[in-house]
């Protein structure tokens, strides 16, 4: 018997165990509850932002880590998203939740597009491509600059009343209740859709659907003769992947009010990327947690840098990376499940001699 | 217990981030509105009411002690860095104040400025966030002299509906003029349409069947020179032969924008493109068209022009301030003064000479003007006194330019420009000031 399934039926047996898994959770749900309290308003802004990063990084784990396929161009899916969202609200006056909904529906139509061509180029082309895909992404904005805006931005507005006129200005996500600022309300509103979108991952990777994906990524030419039509798992799981992608960037268009095609360069596409790999690719959490990680880096810890230093991020986000590769190439998660695993070893080898 | 590591993981992580980024903390008032008013504004009608016109009004937030913290976002780098001297320029301002005590209240007492400054990069997506850590970390007073239209675009709710002031800013897009939307904004620019009437104006005169070939910056900077221009030339023999869009994030630069508008058959040339775009746009043009060439006010400094290769020669440009690169100017008392002082605060010999960190220098002079008229230090007063500014000058005008404001009735400070023609260096004059007291939001197109 495998340690982990001796230590799940051990987990079941002691209430020690029981505590040891519930406890942490607890311990999570209670610190995301308290921390829109305790920070101003632009940091919950900030926290908001790294959840549309952590919903797009689960997105791409699962075409990715699940599920083999690369792709370097999550960011011009996210941007898709969060443009369609933009464009729904402040020229057709959708309401905000339908406009979301449109836009992980059109990005979903485009993951298919993608996973069309995919399935004939593998591993570094079809990165090669999607990177094309992203790097054209913020020029294509620029070009149709009549519906997006252009370089200008697309301002995400709505006819509001404010200092006696009625003028477009851009959508807020106002508090309903009188005790939670506005800020406050969008927090726990992207924390539900995020742990939504997580707990949804989780259980189509338990499901038989998700049992398929990781056979496709791990041998094709076995899941085809077990009778998974791998063609149709590779195309749906880009559409499905692209449509999470795009939830992410809807949030971000409600979480910023206005769009700039700068947001969308390849370089969002590699931090997408990034957050899946340093949190551990091919597992439920380690998105969230490359997200976080990435988050802190990029907007708490460069920022107590002196001013002089910050321009050279990139680089020192380069070195960080190389460093993690080398020591946990699983990520954050996949190093404590290397570390657990020793520690499991160890007490075992211990209570055989003993 | 796999996944138990990864929870443990994951609670350790987020404490982490709590108790790492919990300096700051939050400072919501739980009370509705607020009780600023002076006795002293309710005999004037001031034209902001902070008690009806803010939620969660600090109207001294920033001022401790005698200290005034003040926050500035400028592009430090990438390719609108030439900017950041402006910035130069109102950061020494703020150095020679304290160093001769403070700047002055209504009251005599003098403040010590503290200019706390962002870097954009020019980039509006970049803005927000670092002018909403100002305001709710650094707990500035006011920004002034914030860079660029699109990025001070990107905060203007922002700061509005916070009641946030943004004094001087350096840009005069046509938008800044709805000073009933945003009576927290006031321009430390005069308006490009302003600017552009003068232009067209001015050919009204000395060639009133001009044909213009347009290149302009393909933002709300460019688009409001644009807009005006037409405005302008509708119901004259003057017509818009060619324009030409410029993306001025993308990278590339208008070589072929230029070529393309050579070809245009136009005999006027008007560059609307701020930044180093535009002194390379001058360099750009081919020897086989002659135009006349007319530069916009952001890009007539000595500084930006030294990058055209010696093809400013001949260039127009409206101007309402005195040049301390300009012979002429430079016994002007304003210029002098300058010289002296932005010497004294570390400005050296090419920056003072540069003519883009006195532009700074004057918005930090437009701020002490606010403060100094106030009622009491009070983001409210001092807006109110900047709304209603009376024959007055600042930092280094045209002596000729005249300085009211209004409310929204006339929210531009600068509206006079003359006309000058680049000569070896210098300036000449092709026409007089004209102030156009109150017209500048008539002169903005659609």
């Amino acid at each position: 018997m495998s340690s982990a399934s001796v230590l799940g039926q051990q987990a079941r047996r002691t209430p020690r165990a029981w505590v040891l898994k519930v406890v942490p959770w607890a311990v999570v749900f209670v610190v995301l509850a308290i921390v829109p309290f305790e920070f101003p308003s632009f940091r919950v802004e900030q926290f908001c932002f790294w959840m549309t990063l952590a919903i797009a990084a689960c997105g791409l784990n699962l075409l990715t880590g699940y599920n083999g396929q690369i792709s370097v161009g999550h960011g011009a899916l996210f941007g898709i998203g969060a443009y369609t969202t933009g464009i729904l609200i402040t020229e057709f006056s959708v309401p905000l939740f339908a406009a979301s909904v449109a836009a992980a529906v059109v990005c979903f139509f485009f993951g298919l597009l993608i996973g069309l061509p995919a399935l004939r180029i593998k591993g570094l082309y079809l990165a090669l491509v999607t990177l094309a895909v992203a790097t054209l992404f913020p020029l294509i904005l620029e070009q149709f600059s009549s519906i997006t805006g252009g370089s200008g931005g697309l301002q995400i507005t709505s006819p509001q009343t404010y200092r006696g006129e009625l003028r477009e200005r851009p959508i807020r996500l106002e508090s309903p209740f009188a005790g939670l600022a506005n800020d406050q309300w969008k927090y726990f509103l992207f924390l539900g859709v995020t742990v939504v979108v997580f707990v949804l991952s989780r259980n189509l990777i338990k499901s038989r659907v998700g049992r398929a994906l990781v056979a496709v990524r791990d041998n094709e030419v076995a899941a085809e003769s077990s009778g998974i039509p791998i063609s149709r798992v590779k195309i749906l799981t880009f559409g499905l992947s692209a449509a999470i992608a795009g939830i992410g960037g809807s949030l971000f268009a409600l979480n910023q009010g206005q769009l700039y095609p700068s947001s969308f360069t390849i370089v969002l596409s590699i931090y997408i990327l990034v957050a899946v790999v340093v949190g551990g690719a091919a597992s439920i959490v380690g998105p969230a947690i490359g997200a976080i990680f990435y988050g802190l880096f990029s907007d708490v810890i460069i920022q107590q840098l002196p001013d002089r230093i910050q321009p050279a991020r990139a680089v020192i986000l380069g070195v960080l990376l190389i460093l993690l590769m080398l020591l946990a190439p699983g990520g954050v998660v996949g190093g404590f499940r290397s570390l657990q695993a020793k520690w499991v070893a160890q007490k075992n080898f211990r209570r055989a001699r003993s | 217990m796999r996944k138990t590591s990864v929870q443990i993981s994951a609670a350790l992580l987020l404490g982490l981030a709590l108790i790492g980024g919990a300096c700051g903390g939050r400072n919501d008032s739980s009370s509705a509105k607020s009780t600023e008013t002076t006795a002293s504004d309710s005999k004037e009608v001031a034209f902001i009411d902070p008690a009806a016109d803010c939620t969660d009004y600090k109207g001294t937030q920033g001022v401790t002690g005698d200290t005034i913290k003040i926050g500035t976002v400028r592009p430090e780098s990438g390719s609108y860095a030439i900017y950041d001297n402006v910035t130069k320029g109102l950061d020494a301002y703020f150095k020679s104040a304290n160093a001769s005590g403070g700047l002055t209240a209504k009251d005599g007492k003098k403040y010590q400025i503290e200019l706390i400054k962002k870097n954009d990069e020019y980039d509006p997506a970049k803005t927000p966030a670092l002018v909403k850590q100002l305001v709710e970390q650094d707990g500035v007073f006011a920004l002034v002299g914030n860079i660029g239209t699109e990025t001070n675009k990107s905060v203007r709710d922002y700061l509005n509906e916070n009641c946030v002031p943004n004094i001087a800013l350096a840009t005069g897009s046509t938008q800044w003029g709805d000073a009933n939307a945003y009576p927290w904004y006031i321009s430390g620019l005069p308006s490009y349409a302003t600017e552009a009437n003068a232009w067209v104006s001015y050919l009204k005169e000395v060639n009133p069947t001009a044909k213009i070939a347009l290149l302009y910056q393909d933002d709300d900077f460019g688009q409001s020179y644009k807009a005006a221009i037409e405005k302008a030339i509708k119901g004259t023999k003057i017509t818009l032969v060619a324009k030409e869009g410029f993306n001025p994030l993308a990278g590339s630069t208008t070589e072929a924008s230029v070529t393309k508008l050579s070809q245009s058959g136009a005999d006027t040339f008007i560059v609307g493109v701020g930044g180093t775009a535009c002194p390379l746009t001058l360099s750009f043009v081919p020897a086989t068209w002659t135009p006349m060439t007319m530069i916009s006010v952001t890009c007539g400094s000595k500084t930006a022009l030294s990058l055209a290769s010696g093809k400013d020669e001949g260039v127009y440009m409206a101007q309402p301030t005195l040049d301390p690169a300009d012979p002429a100017d430079q016994s002007n008392p304003k210029v002098i003064e300058f010289a002296t002082q932005g010497a004294a605060a570390g400005l050296d010999e090419s920056a003072i000479q540069g003519g883009i960190a006195s532009v700074g220098w004057g918005f930090g002079a437009l701020f002490a003007e606010g403060l100094k008229n106030a009622s009491t230090v009070d983001r409210a007063a001092v807006m109110n006194a900047l709304y209603s500014l009376n024959d007055t000058t600042f930092g280094l005008l045209r002596d000729e330019v005249t300085v009211n404001t209004d409310g929204a009735k006339d929210p531009w400070a600068i509206e006079g420009f003359r006309i000058v023609q680049r000569e070896n260096g210098a300036w000449v004059e092709k026409a007089p000031v004209t102030n156009e007291e109150g017209k500048s939001n008539s002169f903005a197109g659609n």
